[in-house]
């Protein structure tokens, strides 16, 4: 029987003090960032200009008002664009945490169409910065709620305690499957040579990010974060999407996420200030959805603009919904859900 | 050609030259770039299971699979044992093959066994199919009033089941065997 989650919650106890400890939870960030003197924002979440990442896909929509006029409209896939206008702004320390939906994806463990995710963002820092607000955060969390920083997920025990691993992407892929992925980095062909002697099978149009893809998602990540949550930093500069690119070593940027227990819970960046490289990125991310057979947006001009104005600074964007199932040791998104979407539509 | 959307529980594709049955899959969007699906797929020649990571859109070789009209027999250590009534030719199928719908299996049941090459690899069988109870503790005055609306029962199958506190031991009800959710009573 397939009873949603608002019937489950009358006899399923345990359902009930999970969505209570959900409450607790996001209260809990709200505190944690004051207390380290963030400003809490509110930025919308139906914009006229969407995020242009390849493979998300926004939800559509329409603002109309009372004398006819009619606008495109789109629900957020993140509040990026809008954090970083206030951080030209000025605001020095900022966070949100905000609804944000994505279309066309599987209805799984991790994923429900909208779902809540916190964004922070400091000025004058790097992301090493962000790495030590995000295991504090995590070992704070549990601490507060689960008594402690030793925890159990879904049978496997991980000390979330501060500091966590860390670990280059190189290093990833050196200790999981003795590749030298810095040697990959402008020499595709080798890469396709690599997937094959270990039995994986590169397809024609794969791109580097295909075939980085292909051996992490088989090899790599299913093994972070065992003990302790790992954080993986320095990913190749195919890869940087918003983040800067290292000066002391152009092939890498500096982005990180952090596993734990195989989730991934992060995605963090020493933030782009260079205006026309940031045009130059989206432009690229255009032309990709175009080639995926998406529809492109115009280029957000004002966010161009704020990306030039921006003081140096460094972002994250963590999933609220996997955190509390960390917390929770709850195997899927829909238990830490009053609503999942499978009980709205019935699918 | 079939894309990445063949790749579901218990499916039959082409890996490798090589017929495998899907053990496990799961989606995955890194966010940028392309989707993918991650697998662990069971060669039913020699029974090794090996993971792939897919890319969402690429072309996925299905198998052919010829349909049997057969009876159910029985099912031990070695597996699920089928029979076709015209001929009286006996097909067996191992428990990891048959998968989750073993469970739905009663004695003398008509199951349509899929063949490739001749070699049995799976059962069809209806997507509604009725079971009798054969264990259900009776529903106890004051369980609605707690907001308790289901208990679980054993069918004759053995499986156990979630169903309303109105079903009693005895009672027929229908399973959807693609959920194994209670349906309604027969």
């Amino acid at each position: 029987m397939n009873l949603p989650n608002w019937k489950r919650l009358a006899s399923d106890e345990a359902l009930r003090k999970r969505l209570e400890s959900r409450s607790e939870i996001v209260f809990g960030i709200r505190e944690f960032f004051r207390g380290r003197g963030f400003l809490e924002v509110e930025t919308p979440t139906v914009v006229a200009l969407p995020g242009m990442e390849p493979n998300l896909e926004p939800l559509q929509t329409e603002v109309t008002r009372n004398d006819g006029a009619r606008f495109a409209a789109h629900l957020i896939t993140s509040p990026e664009y809008a954090c970083k206008k206030l951080l030209a702004a000025g605001f020095r320390r900022i966070f949100e945490i905000t609804r944000c939906y994505r279309n066309g994806e599987p209805w799984d463990g991790g994923h429900n169409p909208e779902f809540t995710m916190i964004e922070w963002y400091r000025a004058a820092a790097d992301y090493t910065a962000i790495m030590a607000d995000t295991e504090e955060l995590v070992a704070e969390l549990a601490q507060r709620f689960r008594g402690g920083t030793k925890i159990a997920y879904q049978g496997r025990d991980i000390d979330v305690a501060a500091p966590w691993d860390r670990l280059t992407v190189a290093e990833a892929f050196e200790r999981f499957v003795g590749i030298d992925l810095t040697a990959m980095i402008d020499d595709p062909e080798r890469f396709r040579q690599a997937l094959t002697e270990r039995g994986l099978e590169a397809g024609d149009g794969d791109t580097f990010d295909d075939m980085f893809f292909r051996v992490f998602l088989r090899d790599i990540e299913p093994r972070l974060g065992e003990k302790k949550p790992v954080i993986l930093y320095e990913y190749p500069r195919q890869m940087a999407s918003l983040a800067r690119i290292k000066v002391a070593d152009p092939r890498f940027a500096e982005r990180f996420e952090a596993y734990a227990c195989g989730l991934e819970l992060c995605n963090a960046f020493s933030e782009l200030t260079d205006a026309s490289e940031q045009a130059r990125r989206l432009e690229e991310e255009a032309a990709e959805r175009v080639r995926l057979g998406r529809h492109a947006y115009p280029i957000d001009r004002q966010f161009i603009e704020a990306v030039g104005m921006m003081p140096e600074a460094a972002g994250i964007a963590l999933g609220v919904d996997r955190l509390v199932m960390l917390l929770t040791d709850t195997p899927t998104i829909k238990d830490v859900l009053f609503f999942p979407a499978n009980d709205i539509f019935n699918g | 050609m079939a894309d990445t959307t063949a790749i579901k529980k218990d499916a039959f594709i082409m890996f490798k030259g090589a017929v495998h049955q899907v053990a496990d899959f799961q989606h995955v969007n890194p966010g940028k770039g392309s989707a993918f699906v991650r697998s662990r797929l069971r060669n039913v020649q020699t029974g090794k299971v090996i993971e792939n990571t897919f890319k969402v859109g690429e072309s996925v070789e299905t198998v052919d699979l010829d349909r049997t009209n057969m009876q159910y027999l029985y099912s031990d250590d070695t597996g699920f044992h089928f029979m076709d009534n015209n001929t009286y030719e006996q097909s067996d199928i191992s428990a990891e093959l048959v998968g989750d719908k073993g469970q739905y299996l009663t004695e003398g049941q008509e199951v349509i066994v899929m063949m490739h090459d001749g070699r049995p690899l799976t059962v069809d069988i209806p997507k509604k199919l009725k079971f009798k109870v054969v264990e259900a503790m009776p529903a106890v005055k004051g369980d609605s009033a707690q907001g308790r609306v289901t208990k679980e029962v054993t069918l004759e199958t053995g499986m156990k089941i979630q169903v309303p506190l109105f079903v009693e031991e005895g009672t027929i009800i229908v399973v959807n065997t693609e959920t194994g959710d209670y349906v309604e009573r027969a």
